[in-house]
């Protein structure tokens, strides 16, 4: 086993995850909200990854693989999204965005 | 062997199940003669087990086949068996023959009737009811059987849907029939609490003789047996039960249904000879019902409810054979009514079909002029019923009351109310005979040309006359006793009566019937007797119905009432308002949590993680 103790990629992946968080809950600009659940989400493969070649095991890699699947379609359907509240000349700030208020 | 009683049991269900499925691709015609047609296919089946039985010595012709495990629980293990032995070979001979009989008599009743399809599927399942009721090995599948009759009788009293008094006779019939099955099923918890099985041998060879536990199982199957055979105290649902279609009334008469409680009493003596008392209770009980329906059937008007009657009344001889230890002439009796009491029914239909659905006999009169062949079948089965020689009624009628005086005092007893039934039955078969087919009066048949009915039902009622005229031959008394020897390895009857008491019983049974048909034509004929107002008392069918009403329905329906002013009015109906405007108030503020930030639902959704970790990693 060459480089690093797990522990280094899991506190890593732990800081990319909450700066993710931190980066949802106080932007409000859709397209950097996008931004930081993609670092969210890469935090949580690097997590996956790290384990995976911890423990020998194939398994983590490929969750990675389906989590980066996931996430490009996500970010098709998110950024569609914004593209087209821009033609529409919508403002682009999440706060401004209530019509679905109880 | 074992194939011909599964085939004699699956045929009858294949053809509920094909009739059913069918649908409208058959036509009304193909499901009664696909009805008929596997009928007769199980009798044969039955004759072909029966053929096969006779070349056996006598201890071999019990054959127990099991197809698989049915119910496993525990240290129990229930097989799907079926028995075929001497007893129930001879009633799957009764119940496919004479069921078959009645149901190809439908093809002509029914004809031009809604929904006949339905009707032949659910008369196929009825036979298959009740041959699996009496095919089966253990006390289990006997119960399912059972219960299967009962839901086939439910189906087929309210066969006219559309009709309020029906339902109401149905419902009726489904429900004092779930009380029996209910104090049967109590019994088998016994049987299984104490011997661990429900097979007939085992239980019989390990069940407790004597005590109390004896006397309560015997309880809870006499229960079950008074129920489906309509005896007292659960008899009052066979007179409504008239409201299904005639052959409806005929099958479950004479093939199926009510002749299940003789058969369970001679199928389990055994545990009724374990306890004395209550084999002497269904006596009585026998005799009982046969006096009283006889006394009832001397005051109704209408033609099937009199039959009706007149089934009571032969079931109670029947119990009081099977109670008094001569279990061969109860199943006698049952086989010889289940052909005069067929007969009787079906020419009476005959009568009812030409008559567009006219039941009362004072509207009847004039009958036996225009239709004497109807006259003629109709006088067959009376004089059977009643007893008269040659006919079949009289060799299994005195052969049990000539058996309950081997039993002393108490056979006496029920000696001296067999007489007087037998009487009554006399005078009740023949005011009914001589009104509908002597007198002059104005009724008018529709007739089908020279016939007096569709061929099918004229054939059928020819047979049925045939049979009751041959079928008592079978056994007389101590001289020539075929079925006693056939029926003794599974029932060996304890009371056996000398040649004296036989020729006295056969005597005073011939008289008492003579003296009554004499007194019936005398009142109803000659009018030499003046006939007494009917006494209130039997009009009203000695106020049982009225007795339940106030013991269950009047009190069940005071506690409902009663619960709803105390309770449900106030409580419930009074708070309704009051949850309402809680749960308005609830839901809005519930509603302000969705103020449409979305960052607020992620801070939500974050802090909610957060309190999980905590807690997950506390509690570890």
């Amino acid at each position: 086993m060459h480089g690093p103790d797990v522990a280094w990629y899991l506190v890593l992946a732990g800081m990319l995850f909450v700066t993710g968080a931190l980066g949802v809950l106080v932007r409000r600009s859709p397209l950097i909200i996008l931004l930081s659940v993609e670092i969210m989400l890469n935090g949580a493969n690097l997590a996956l990854i790290a384990f995976a070649r911890h423990y020998g095991h194939e398994d983590g890699q490929v969750f990675a693989i389906a989590v980066m699947a996931i996430a490009a379609s996500e970010v098709v359907v998110g950024l569609g999204l914004i593209v087209a509240m821009g033609r529409r000349d919508i403002e682009l700030d999440v706060d401004k965005l209530r019509t679905l208020r109880g | 062997m074992t194939a011909s009683a599964w085939i004699c049991l699956a045929l009858p269900l294949a053809s509920t199940a094909a009739i059913t499925a069918a649908g409208n691709r058959i036509s009304r015609r193909g499901a009664g003669y696909l009805s008929t047609a596997t009928t007769f296919g199980s009798f044969a089946a039955a004759i072909a087990a029966f053929v096969r039985m006779l070349g056996e010595t006598a201890h071999e012709r019990a054959h127990a086949t099991t197809s698989w495990t049915w119910l496993s629980a525990g240290p129990y293990h229930f097989g799907l068996t079926l028995l075929t032995d001497q007893l129930s070979v001879m009633m799957m001979l009764i119940v496919t023959g004479v069921g078959g009989l009645i149901i190809a008599y439908s093809i002509g009743y029914m004809d031009g009737e809604d929904e006949e399809r339905r009707y032949f599927a659910y008369m196929s399942l009825f036979v298959f009811s009740m041959l699996l009721l009496v095919q089966s090995g253990t006390l289990l599948l006997l119960l399912a059987g059972w219960g299967m009759v009962g839901l086939s009788s439910y189906l087929l009293i309210g066969f006219h849907q559309d009709r309020p008094s029906a339902v109401a006779a149905a419902k009726k019939a489904f429900v004092m029939n779930a009380f029996g099955d209910a104090t049967l099923v109590l019994a088998l918890f016994l049987l299984v609490q104490h011997t661990g099985r429900l097979d007939y041998a085992g239980v019989f060879a390990t069940s407790p003789r004597g005590g109390t536990v004896a006397n309560l199982i015997a309880l809870g199957l006499l229960g079950g047996a008074v129920a489906k055979s309509a005896q007292i105290p659960l008899h009052t649902w066979l007179p409504d039960a008239m409201e299904g279609p005639t052959p409806v009334s005929a099958l479950i008469h004479a093939a199926t249904m009510v002749t299940a409680g003789v058969y369970l009493i001679a199928r389990t003596h055994v545990l009724f000879e374990n306890a004395w008392f209550v084999e002497d209770l269904a006596a009585a009980l026998g005799a009982a019902t046969l006096l009283m329906a006889g006394l009832i059937a001397l005051v109704q008007v209408d033609i099937k409810r009199v039959i009706a009657y007149s089934t009571m009344s032969q079931i109670g001889y029947m119990f009081v054979g099977a109670a008094a230890g001569a279990y061969p002439s109860g199943m006698f009796h049952l086989m010889t009514h289940a052909f005069f009491k067929a007969l009787l029914f079906l020419a009476a239909g005959i009568a009812i079909h030409a008559l567009s659905g006219e039941q009362d006999i004072r509207k009847m009169r004039g009958l036996g002029r225009t239709m004497p062949h109807t006259r003629t079948v109709f006088l067959i089965g009376c004089l059977a019923l009643v007893g008269i020689p040659p006919f079949a009624g009289f060799f299994s009628k005195d052969s049990i009351i000539a058996a309950t005086l081997s039993r002393g005092a108490f056979g006496d007893v029920l000696f001296a109310c067999c007489i007087a039934g037998a009487l009554l039955t006399g005078v009740y078969t023949f005011r009914l005979f001589f009104t509908v087919f002597t007198k002059e009066g104005d009724a008018q048949p529709h007739l089908h040309g020279k016939r007096e009915g569709p061929f099918s039902m004229v054939a059928v009622v020819t047979v049925l006359a045939g049979l009751s005229v041959v079928g008592g031959f079978l056994q007389f008394g101590p001289v020539w006793t075929p079925l006693t020897t056939w029926l003794s390895p599974v029932a060996q009857p304890f009371a056996q009566a000398s040649s004296w008491q036989e020729a006295a019983a056969s005597a005073a049974a011939v008289a008492a019937g003579a003296l009554g048909i004499w007194v019936a034509y005398a009142a109803y004929v000659k009018g030499t007797i003046r006939v007494p107002k009917a006494l209130p008392l039997l009009e009203r069918k000695f106020y049982w119905d009225v007795f339940y009403d106030l013991a269950f329905y009047n009190v069940a329906d005071f506690v409902a009432r009663r619960l709803r002013t105390v309770f449900e009015l106030p409580l419930i109906v009074g708070s309704i308002g009051e949850i309402r405007a809680g749960f308005t108030f609830g839901a809005g503020e519930a509603s302000r949590a969705q103020n449409g930030l979305v960052r607020s639902y992620a801070l939500a959704l974050a802090a909610g993680v957060a309190v999980l970790a905590v807690v997950f990693l506390t509690t570890r």
